[in-house]
């Protein structure tokens, strides 16, 4: 069986572990309402519910709290699919919050039970995190090999799919353009088109910092930890590590990218936001006052093509940075 | 002086004030005209309407004058605690000690409403990057950036978890300008799995042990701050003195309710009601008098009813309103249009639910934040809401939308197929903004298209002879 997420906090190697096929999902863009949604709904979130409530898909789908519209629209859900709603705390700085997500993720695996899949021994567990750690590692060395939207469409892709897929056609960037973070939620199929915009208007995104991005991804396991306690060192490589807008507080966000924005001379940040998306929305301006490089902000919409007025912006964050 | 039940303008209040206080009226420290608040700024009064009790006059002047004594417990020497988001349970620990006063700086969502937009804090929300897609609580950023309407508190909590990102969002870009805030965390509330332990929570929802534990760990948290600040221990013993209290506060209010939104006619105007409920969350900043202001309003009611006199017409359509309103003024309008309030969840009904004084105070709290309606999903929601349409046999349901709010792009499908399959009473979704003046066409219509709905309804469950369907 298929589960079915879009949170990185939900770790794939949980899900694989106990024999059934992650998928954290890339939102294909949907083009109305879903019924039941009212004004207001994030493009995302419904996008979201249409693309993982198909009748009959069989597949069981995984919802958390990072979101309050995610976790609201689980509701929307056909009670005959099976749904899973995982809090993934907001707090970050106590142990009870770190034990609460551990416990989540136990809860997750009795679901899963439920589901077909079979609780992992410790072995096999560790054994399946090394596999998706080698595999986010083989990702990670390709990062320079790529042009940014290859990269950036390499772990989308590994994901949805829980495979590394590298182009054959690997074209990394031929003239250095402007070094630039993309930060904000996560991406729909077709806003990959934006790393392309950016390319010929003389930038290069150099840091994927959405949530569908590089951001998102853990680090790399400490293997002997691994071996004596595999679920605490699931439960802190992804709860412990992973920065987002969502976290109280989120200064970890911050430390990140001023780390990343250091050590990859990035001269500025697009942070791309939903409408109604208010964990990200918030950030702008104070990505802004923190003044570390110039920022731009892009909505995000449900329909997005990449239009004049998006197009015009980029040009003029591009021209101000050349 | 005998007076009928009648709804007022801010003008006749005062008329009647100076009567009242000419034959006698003995009024407390805060009281006067209302109208002395308008040069303060309070622009919407004028446009209100109001009952015309003593009582009521008290409490509007109660709750229009909390920044005085914000500051006057400020000049005592007490220390002031924000009590962000959590919606009553904070306030009941800080009032157990008595260094502390806790206050609610989300309650600055109403002041664009209040003042009609004249303070400015939507546009200093604006220039901080918090524009009108979130919740108008984004004028409490305006609030503490101005430092205008309550004083800059010595300690400030939040609630976050499974709350609403737009609360989450702007308590962060407070953060972020440098105020320090303690977040405690609710978990999304669950329905315990099979063969899990679990516990009843005021109000009737279930949850697992594990997630009160958790909640009862974050309260602690919260009681070492509070602590610090008040320097002396915050004991169990003094948090079960606050909890008997609070409770006295709720159970005048859970009387309150129950006559006013059972009687006809209706004794109580719904703007008035509206307050009384704001009051149970924080007190209003004055714990002992927020209970003598309700017990008057109470007397009140009681005597309306013992009369059988409203201040309203009878008959009108007995309406359940979920959601607070922005604007005050809309409260009204739902008056004028033909409609009285029977029935309310504010999003704030664990605090008007009882917190149980048999079990350790802690785990009292714990319990009654995890009932929070807003961390729970919204069929909880639904749930109680025709529960209580039984209670109150309410005809007709608002959703009242908060504009830009998280949580509301998905709750009126929930409530309104939840009510209508149950209940089978008509409900609308109208959306509020904090001045709703140039809406209110709109949402006029919309009320009366509900309320003729419900009259027919009535009118044809009269002619079969069938009572109205009002349990679950």
């Amino acid at each position: 069986m298929t589960v079915l997420y879009s949170c990185p906090f939900v770790p794939a190697e949980w899900i694989a572990a106990h024999g059934l096929r992650p998928s954290r999902v890339t939102v294909r863009p949907a083009h109305a309402t879903a019924p039941g949604l009212g004004v207001g709904v994030c493009p995302y979130a419904n996008a979201f519910l249409q693309e993982v409530s198909v009748p009959g898909n069989g597949a069981a789908v995984v919802f958390t709290t990072t979101c309050d519209q995610m976790r609201r629209i689980s509701e929307r859900m056909d009670p005959g699919q099976p749904v899973f709603v995982m809090h993934v705390p907001t707090t970050w700085q106590t142990t009870a919050a770190q034990r609460l997500y551990r416990d989540e993720l136990l809860r997750l695996g009795r679901f899963l039970e439920g589901l077909g899949g079979r609780p992992p021994s410790p072995e096999r567990l560790a054994d399946t995190m090394i596999a998706f750690d080698e595999a986010r590692a083989k990702l990670r060395d390709a990062r320079g090999a790529l042009s940014p939207r290859q990269f950036s469409e390499a772990i989308a892709h590994f994901h949805h799919t829980g495979q590394v897929s590298l182009p054959a056609n690997a074209t990394p960037a031929s003239s250095p353009g402007v070094p630039l973070a993309l930060a904000g939620g996560p991406m729909m199929s077709h806003h990959f088109d934006l790393f392309d915009l950016i390319e010929q208007h003389g930038g290069a995104i150099v840091l994927d910092a959405t949530t569908t991005g590089e951001r998102s991804l853990p680090p790399p396991f400490d293997r002997r930890a691994l071996r004596d306690d595999p679920i605490g060192e699931l439960a802190g490589a992804y709860f412990g590590h992973i920065p987002d807008a969502f976290r109280r507080p989120n200064s970890r966000l911050y430390t990140w990218l001023r780390d990343a924005v250091a050590e990859r001379g990035i001269r500025g940040i697009i942070l791309r936001h939903y409408l109604w998306c208010d964990t990200w929305h918030a950030e702008v301006q104070r990505m802004r006052e923190w003044d570390l490089v110039p920022v731009l902000a892009l909505h995000a919409e449900q329909d997005e093509s990449l239009g004049i007025r998006t197009t015009a912006r980029l040009q003029a964050f591009l021209e101000m940075l050349l | 002086m005998n007076r009928t039940p009648e709804q007022i303008s801010l003008h006749e209040w005062d008329r009647l004030h100076d009567d009242l206080v000419a034959a006698g009226l003995p009024q407390p420290s805060y009281g006067g005209p209302l109208s002395r608040h308008v040069p303060d700024g309070d622009l919407r009064l004028p446009r209100l309407r109001y009952d015309n009790s003593p009582a009521a006059l008290r409490l509007w002047n109660f709750l229009l004058t909390e920044e005085d004594r914000l500051a006057a417990a400020r000049t005592e020497g007490k220390q002031l605690v924000g009590t962000m988001k959590d919606l009553g349970t904070v306030p009941v620990m800080a009032y157990s000690s008595p260094s502390l006063v806790a206050f609610y700086p989300d309650g600055a969502w109403w002041i664009p409403c209040v003042m009609e937009l004249s303070a400015g804090l939507l546009e200093v929300a604006d220039s901080l990057g918090i524009d009108e897609s979130f919740c108008p609580v984004r004028a409490m950023l305006g609030a503490f950036l101005t430092e205008a309407h309550f004083p800059i508190p010595d300690l400030l909590t939040c609630n976050v978890g499974a709350t609403c990102d737009d609360f989450s969002a702007i308590a962060q870009r407070l953060n972020g300008l440098g105020y320090p805030i303690l977040w405690w965390e609710s978990p999304h509330r669950r329905a315990p799995d099979p063969g899990e332990a679990s516990v009843e929570l005021p109000g009737g929802f279930v949850a697992p042990e594990a997630q009160v534990a958790f909640v009862h760990d974050e309260l602690e948290r919260v009681r070492r701050a509070l602590a610090h600040i008040a320097g002396r221990t915050i004991t169990d013993a003094m948090l079960a003195e606050g909890i008997t209290t609070a409770n006295k506060v709720r159970s005048t209010l859970d009387e309150l309710r129950r006559l006013a939104y059972a009687a006809e006619p209706c004794p109580m105007p719904a703007l008035e009601m509206l307050i009384a409920e704001m009051l149970a969350i924080h007190f209003c900043s004055d714990r002992d008098e927020c209970l003598a202001v309700l017990d008057e309003l109470l007397a009140e009611v009681r005597s309306r009813v013992d009369a059988g006199l409203g201040a309203l017409a009878g008959g009108a359509v007995r309406v359940f309103w979920v959601n607070p309103v922005a604007d005050l003024r809309v409260m009204n309008m739902l008056e004028q249009a033909g409609g009285r309030i029977c029935g309310t969840e504010y999003l704030f009904c664990h605090a008007l639910d009882p917190i149980p004084e048999d079990l350790p105070p802690m785990e009292a709290l714990a319990r009654m934040a995890l009932a929070d309606p807003m961390t729970g999903p919204t069929a909880d929601r639904a749930d109680r809401i025709c529960r209580d349409i039984g209670l109150f046999g309410s005809e007709a349901v608002v959703v009242s939308q908060i504009p830009g709010a998280s949580h509301c792009a998905t709750e009126g499908a929930v409530i309104r197929d939840t009510v209508g399959a149950r209940l089978g009473i008509p409900v609308t979704e109208i959306e509020v903004p904090p001045v709703a003046d140039a809406m209110a066409p709109t949402i006029r219509n919309r009320l009366d298209a509900l309320l003729e709905t419900a009259r027919a309804r009535r009118e044809t469950l009269s002619a079969t002879h069938e009572p109205v369907r009002t349990t679950t």
